[in-house]
């Protein structure tokens, strides 16, 4: 045990105590060694977590803050803003922010930074949580790419980040439309991915929409799958009535895009990035399945008020092309005619045909009695179709393999018929001997009069005493039965006494309802 | 304070520090207070050297009671880590700066003069010095009184800390911080305690007779 370091009293004469030295310290050192122990534990932990130093540019600070706005990654912090500064040509602000350590390897040239603020876009809102908690930097990590430390921020979050399943496309368009980022694109009204850039061509010659399609729906855009810009709503007046084509609401509001793959044309799933045309409408879209058209000359006598150039061409009834142009012509002869390019699809009916079928199979047809005709599509606004169909009992015909179209042979419309009988009929009654009929008219009448005449000279006198003889017939009768005739004034007396009977015998009928037992009794 | 006659110790005696009983020790180990069994000791033993451990232990962990965070307000989602020095100045730019100056008293400037005082006391004995041993025990009085309100920080961040659980809208954590200025707190005090105030004054009438 070693001495107190205090003075000691002096020995007197006494033996010397064994003062036992110890080397070893005390153990209260254990108590700053476990202090500095603990401290450099904390002080390493610190420092190993410590992950890296980022700088990113933004146009502006709005809502960071230094020291306290936080970069989150699915609502998880993996950063903080450490300092905010200006860049030296001030044009824009750079954050100096410290990521975890594990997020380090995330930290690519790929990897992108924004500001998460609310924010409402696309028919969406979001972000409503940083009303509150204030802004925070949102980061779409990717891991493939050159380690980086210097990031762009971008302006806006964007729609879809790179660990969301799904695939992008490119639609090329001439018109970029209403597209704006997070424009809504739809399969069968339902929402399945957004648009994620619009952008010009490098060419400048159109519109690339990138757009992106979340799994699992992604997989049904094929090789053959139409787009077309769904935005606002089609109204389409044609032969088959008013017709309004929407999406949804919200693609009235914000634009959209719809895609749909034809019928039996699925074809292979479609690469990531791969590019597609941008059709105007579905119509439009659909009318480009059929890449192989007939165009044919047909010409009309009568009236084509009503055709216009996209008005459908039916046979019987089914749809196969549209007019493409309704022209008017002089012939040589001065007259004119109206000839109407009609566009007709064979591959509607099925198969591919080579050109030599196609125009033996057309002559067989014609021989058949295959016309075309005018139809009216729509009572109601007048809309004309052009109508083929065979008719058994037409006039022999043949088509004039003409250029630059071949002509197809033509008969008039059922109306048109109606007419050619109406005037048939007209031409019938104008044949009628009028004339004759009218002399004939004439002679009759002459001889009415005479008769007239004769009856007058014979008739009339003898009339005249007939009625002198009546009318003392009547004098006569009239003394008898006048007002004092002897049998007027009997009769009269024979009605007073009538009513007096009548009197007494309704007063005897009181009498018998009021007393019925007089009738046995009599009268009290 | 003229030169004392006679001390205890000169006159190998040594009073009970549990009852005060003045016994006569004839040798420095193994007494016992005839009265009440406690150990007796002329001097605290080991003072120096139990006051220097703490002393180094109390300033390892005054640099991470510092640097470290002491709390975190999380208050709608947004989370604040605050330092001892950054909540004063915190309070400061708030104009709250009476506040500030109490909290810094208390927080940054008695711990720290605690440390500095202990150290200043324990040299000066190491070098024998007979320099002004009044004001040094004045001093040394003044750092034991002192001492536990420092704990104040500690008080407030275990009570919020308890009181604020309001969930998403605001809840506190205590940090390491405030692990290791409560540490700090707790060792300085300690090492006042086994400080002897009296070694002072043994240097001093260590030559005058």
């Amino acid at each position: 045990m070693s001495e107190q370091e205090t003075e000691r009293p002096a020995p007197r004469g006494v033996a010397e105590a064994v003062i036992e030295t110890r080397t070893w310290p005390s153990l209260i050192w254990l108590i700053p060694v476990v202090a500095a122990l603990l401290g450099a534990f904390v002080a390493w932990r610190a420092i190993s977590e410590r992950g890296p130093a980022i700088t990113i540019h933004f146009a502006t600070a709005e809502g960071l803050e230094a020291g306290k706005t936080k970069i989150r990654y699915k609502d998880v912090e993996v950063g903080l803003v450490e300092e905010i500064e200006l860049a030296r040509d001030l044009s824009g602000v750079a954050v100096h922010a410290r990521m975890v350590r594990e997020f380090e390897p995330h930290l690519t040239d790929q990897t992108r930074f924004w500001v998460v603020t609310a924010r409402v876009a696309g028919g969406q809102v979001s972000g409503l949580g940083t009303l509150f908690s204030g802004a925070f930097i949102g980061v779409d990590p990717v891991s493939e790419g050159k380690a980086s430390r210097e990031f762009r921020g971008l302006d806006e979050a964007p729609i879809v980040t790179t660990d969301e399943p799904g695939r992008h496309f490119v639609l090329r368009s001439y018109t970029a439309g209403a597209f704006a980022m997070g424009t809504p694109v739809y399969y069968r009204k339902i929402r399945v991915g957004e648009v994620m850039s619009s952008e010009l061509d490098p060419s400048g010659e159109f519109v690339a929409v990138g757009i992106f399609v979340h799994a699992p729906h992604d997989a049904r855009v094929r090789t053959e799958t139409r787009f077309w810009n769904a935005s606002g709503f089609d109204i389409a007046m044609t032969a088959e009535g008013v017709s309004v084509d929407t999406e949804s609401v919200a693609s009235i509001l914000i634009g959209g895009i719809a895609f749909d793959t034809p019928f039996g044309a699925a074809g292979e799933a479609a690469a990531d990035e791969a590019v597609f045309p941008l059709y105007e409408s579905r119509e439009a879209s659909e009318r480009r399945v059929y890449t192989q058209k007939a165009t044919w000359l047909l010409h009309f006598d009568q009236s084509v008020r009503g055709l216009v150039p996209g008005s459908p061409v039916e046979f019987r009834g089914i749809r196969i092309g549209q007019v493409r142009d309704v022209r008017l012509e002089r012939d040589a002869g001065g007259r004119f005619r109206i000839p109407v390019i009609v566009e007709v699809e064979p591959e509607r009916f099925g198969g591919a045909f080579t050109e030599g079928e196609r125009r033996a199979g057309m002559e067989r047809q014609v021989e058949q009695g295959l016309r075309a005709q005018l139809k009216r599509g729509n009572l109601l606004t007048g809309q004309l179709v052009v109508a083929l169909d065979m008719h058994k009992n037409a006039p022999p015909a043949q088509i004039v393999w003409s250029e630059p179209y071949p002509e197809m042979p033509t008969i008039p419309t059922p109306l048109e018929e109606m007419t050619a009988d109406l005037a048939a009929i007209v031409q019938k009654i104008d044949r009628m001997p009028l004339d004759e009929i009218g002399a004939d008219l004439r002679d009759s009448m002459a001889a009415m009069s005479e008769l007239t005449r004769q009856i007058n000279q014979d008739v009339v006198p003898r009339l005249n005493d007939a009625l002198v003889s009546a009318d003392r017939t009547l004098a006569s009768t009239n003394a008898l039965v006048g007002a004092d005739s002897p049998v007027n004034q009997e009769l009269r007396r024979a009605l007073v006494e009538l009513t007096e009977t009548a009197r007494a015998l309704g007063l005897a009928a009181d009498q018998f309802e009021e007393e019925p037992e007089s009738l046995i009794w009599g009268r009290k | 304070m003229s030169a004392a006659a006679a001390t205890a110790l000169s006159a190998s005696c040594a009073s009970c520090h549990a009852c005060g009983f003045l016994a006569r020790v004839p040798q420095s180990h193994g007494a016992r207070c005839p009265r009440c069994q406690e150990a007796l000791h002329a001097r605290k033993p080991k003072s120096l050297e139990r006051t220097w451990a703490l002393v180094i232990a109390a300033a390892i962990c005054y640099v991470p009671a510092n640097v470290f965070p002491v709390m975190t307000v999380t208050s709608l989602g947004k989370a604040q880590s605050d330092t001892i020095l950054s909540g004063v100045i915190y309070l400061l730019h708030h104009g709250m700066w009476p506040l500030a100056l109490v909290v810094f008293i208390a927080s940054v400037f008695v711990p720290l003069m605690k440390l500095v005082i202990l150290v200043f006391l324990m040299v000066s004995l190491h070098r024998r010095s007979r320099w002004r041993p009044l004001e040094r025990t004045r001093l040394y009085r003044i750092t034991e009184a002192i001492g536990r309100w420092s704990m104040v920080d500690i008080y407030v961040v275990t009570i919020l800390v308890a009181l604020v659980k309001l969930g998403n809208l605001a809840t506190i954590e205590a940090r390491p911080g405030a692990v290791f200025f409560g540490a700090v707190v707790v060792l300085t005090m300690v090492a006042a305690e086994s400080f002897d105030p009296r070694l002072i004054w043994d240097r001093c009438e260590a030559r005058t007779p």
